[in-house]
């Protein structure tokens, strides 16, 4: 074979554009490639997958990327995630802090793209999530709140009917005297940073790039 | 009487030849609409029709000259210069702006059977020697044996003819004198946003007038998530206050009608109802809490037929009824029962597929034998709500766009007044438009400046606003602009719609092609043509031949259940042969839903 190999700022581009121009079919080739060429899984994640992510997510910000685009460019992530995952080195360095975040979609909703974006940008950021999914029983998230010992906790709505739920795990967390241990941030079409002083949540964000970067504020990630 | 038939839109109607009509007379006298600039007149040749089956007069001269020899080779001729003598079978012939709209609603053929009847007795006086009770003098007159105790508060000591009212085979009022001439209902169909109600005869089942409002709910909430939110922070409170206000705008819409028509409100006897699930609940004072929240379980679906003045309803006669039409879920109420039912798929053999457009999107698919039914959450976009530049379609609005390379982009404004903002068609067109011309691509982004060659018809209409791109359409003291993040709101509702549509074909293991009609039913969906439609990609251009439109088949509906108890019957047993697909936990949706975020229009 004469096919030269390729430099390790050239794949974890490579990746990166996988991931960014959601081309779904090739992240995980383009990993097998970098892994076979030795190089750190590591960086393939940090720097291939998750930089093409946060390229795609400032898109999204800027209206340039739809919804969609977004859940293919996840897509194209997660194919190469997969590959890299065993690759992985197996214990977290000395003294690194492990955010967790429980999250899902209120009682009484069924709705869960906004959620599941969330969830993925949450995720490409650096959270260890705990996704509980839709139609969740509000006290399940304070159990696995407490199950997990999570800083954050994110609730999800596309209905206005379904709002009340949100105030209630607040109000649950308060009676179970660990909503100082907690933070919760609040999603949805129908919701407001007005909603969210209203229940005394401690953050809303309008979007999954913006819930990044008020989770990170919240639980105060560099 | 004859009949004229149009198979392709499974219209059947009888007409008079005595009445001497040219076939277009009779086409818009069933609602049938043909574009016909000219007005009938015989010069412009666009009323065309293709003859099918059934006796004709030779082509004449007149209409030689505005067809083209093929034309007359396919039995194409022109339906305002024709006078039917005989059955006929007709298709109509697709034009531009034709679409076979058939606004004001098609009704079809039923057997008139009124729930209200009314039937005259004589009432000779008691004397001292007979004093049989008034009860009994009525009711062996009715050939009853005893009155309901409602009737016989109506009655006081008198003589003479009677009319006694019945509501199926129940007596439910007596009235002084014979009143048979006189016998009216309503058919009403309650919109989240608008509600139109028609003053029709029972007796010869003519819709007298009618009159449409705002829901004046939409105090309480634009959509009927807010106002089920609303009902929840106020409890009983804030259900007595949405039943309140639906009612008394339809007191103030019959006494409004009624007064046009010089006619006693008290001779109005029944008002059937169609309306989705939860203006049913709040309309009767139920709970809808539980529509707003999964499993999405309503209290009721059923039909209901209760006394008028026990929800509150007063401009009709005292011992009026409601009938409230079924539904079959939280979300396929009874607008689309109705709806279904007056598109024909109770008894339909092929492949059709019904659609109602609006903030919810509802879909019925029907092969043949089954029924599956879906409800996506277009939101309001496409009715021009959540977008930069729309407004509602009142003086100002663009309603219809074209863009041409040499002249730019050409308005049809209502009023021909100088645009103010787009309404929901509007938008529609625009999107339209741009996806054609290549401003927006299939992913749904507007065009880069720099992508484009200079001198390129499409540059000196894309704006800047910072790092965002816009599209200028409107100019003058008002610019009406398209921004990206209006794009996307258009996109979200039509994936959310499309993906439905796909979903339920799917479910049926269908194709597109194998459709034999797609009927885009309600007030609003009248609005969109065919090319807006297929257009923006909401429903897929396979299915763009096999598009018609029934127009507000609810309110159709409410009238045929006023008109006929066995449209009753049928309605209830289709409303209960419906399937419904939640497509929120249907599996892979999200995946569908994706690749019906695409504009697929090229």
């Amino acid at each position: 074979m004469n096919i030269m190999v390729k430099s390790k700022e050239e794949l974890l581009q490579q990746l990166s554009d996988c991931v960014f121009e959601m081309d779904d079919e090739n992240a995980a080739d383009v990993a097998k490639d970098y892994i076979a060429a030795g190089y750190e899984a590591l960086d393939g994640v940090l720097k291939g997958l998750v930089d093409g992510m946060n390229r795609a997510g400032q898109m999204y910000e800027e209206e340039e990327y739809f919804v969609t685009d977004l859940l293919v460019c996840s897509d194209a992530m997660y194919n190469g995630l997969d590959v890299l995952r065993e690759h992985l080195p197996q214990e977290t360095a000395e003294g690194a802090v492990n955010y967790k975040c429980v999250i899902g979609v209120v009682e009484g909703d069924t709705h869960d793209i906004g959620k599941n974006l969330v969830r993925i940008m949450l995720e490409t950021a650096g959270f260890e999530m705990y996704d509980l999914g839709r139609d969740v029983p509000l006290q399940s998230f304070v159990e696995k709140a407490k199950d997990v010992d999570a800083q954050l906790i994110c609730l999800s709505t596309l209905m206005t009917t379904t709002m009340p739920g949100m105030k209630e795990v607040v109000d649950i967390l308060v009676k179970e005297g660990i909503r100082d241990k907690v933070k919760v941030m609040i999603g949805g079409g129908p919701l407001s940073q007005a909603y969210c002083n209203q229940i005394n949540a401690d953050g809303y964000a309008v979007n999954a790039t913006g819930a990044v970067t008020v989770a990170k504020q919240l639980v105060g990630m560099a | 009487m004859h009949t004229i038939a149009l198979p392709r839109q499974n219209i059947k109607f009888s007409y008079d030849i005595r009445e001497g009509k040219n076939l277009l007379n009779i086409l818009v006298g069933q609602q049938i609409f043909i574009e016909s600039p000219c007005g009938g007149r015989g010069s412009c040749g666009k009323c065309k029709i293709k003859h099918l089956g059934g006796d004709l007069l030779p082509l004449s001269d007149d209409e030689k000259e505005c067809l083209t020899p093929k034309e007359i080779a396919d039995g194409i001729r022109l339906a305002c210069l024709i006078y039917p003598t005989g059955d006929l079978e007709i298709d109509i012939v697709d034009q531009e702006e034709n679409h076979r709209v058939l606004t004001g609603g098609y009704v079809p053929e039923y057997e008139p059977n009124p729930a209200i009847r009314k039937k005259t007795l004589e009432i000779i006086k008691p004397t001292l020697e007979d004093q049989t009770p008034y009860e009994l003098l009525f009711a062996k007159a009715l050939g009853m044996d005893q009155l309901p105790w409602d009737v016989l508060r109506q009655i006081t000591m008198g003589e003479g003819t009677y009319t006694g009212i019945f509501n199926k085979d129940q007596l439910i009022g007596i009235e002084k004198g014979d009143t048979r001439e006189r016998l009216y209902g309503v058919a009403v169909d309650i919109g989240t946003t608008t509600v139109v109600a028609a003053l029709i005869d029972l007796r010869t089942g003519d819709e007298i007038d009618s009159e449409a409002a705002i829901n004046a709910q939409k105090n309480y909430g634009q959509d009927v998530l807010t106002r089920i939110t609303y009902v929840l922070e106020h409890g009983k409170e804030g259900r007595d206050q949405l039943q309140t206000a639906i009612v008394d705008s339809l007191n103030e819409m019959l006494h409004t009608i009624c007064e046009r028509q010089q006619i006693s409100p008290s001779l109005i006897y029944e008002i059937a109802i169609a309306a989705n699930c939860t203006m049913m609940h709040m309309i009767l004072g139920v709970d809808p809490l539980s529509i707003g929240k999964a499993p999405y379980a309503p209290i009721f679906v059923g039909a209901k037929d209760v006394k008028a003045r026990d929800v509150g309803l007063t401009a009709l006669s005292s011992f009026g009824r409601v009938y409230c039409l079924p539904a079959v879920s939280s979300y396929i109420g009874a607008d689309i029962v109705a709806g279904a039912y007056v598109a024909g798929l109770h008894n339909r053999k092929d492949k059709v597929l019904f659609i109602d457009i609006g903030t919810n999107g509802e879909i019925v698919l029907s092969d043949g034998e089954r029924l599956v039914s879906c409800s996506c959450a277009a939101g309001p976009a496409l009715e021009g709500m959540n977008i930069s530049c729309g407004m509602r379609a009142a003086h100002g609005a663009i309603e219809e766009v074209y863009f041409e390379k040499e002249q730019g982009f050409d308005l049809k404004v209502i009023g021909n007044k100088a645009s103010l903002g787009l309404c929901g068609s509007g938008i529609m067109a625009a999107i339209r438009e741009l996806l054609k011309h290549g401003f927006v691509t299939a992913r749904g982004n507007i065009v880069k400046p720099e992508e484009l060659e200079a001198g390129d018809p499409r540059l000196p209409y894309i704006d800047l606003d910072g790092k965002k791109r816009r599209i200028r359409i409107g100019e003058g003291p008002h610019k009406v602009l398209i921004t990206q993040g209006d794009v996307r709101q258009v996109q979200l509702a039509k994936s959310a719609i499309l993906s439905g549509f796909v979903a339920l074909v799917k479910a049926m293991d269908l194709t597109f092609s194998d459709l034999d009609e797609v009927i885009v039913a309600g007030q609003f969906g009248a609005h969109l043509s065919v090319e807006s439609l297929v257009g923006t990609d909401i429903l897929p251009k396979a299915v763009r031949d096999k598009i018609t439109y029934i127009g507000n088949s609810s309110k159709t509906g409410a009238y045929l259940a006023l008109m006929s108890l066995e449209t009753r019957r049928e309605m209830i047993k289709l409303a209960r042969d419906f399937n419904y697909l939640e497509l929120s936990v249907t599996q892979g949706y999200e995946r569908l839903f994706i690749e019906c975020s695409q504009f697929k229009v090229k």
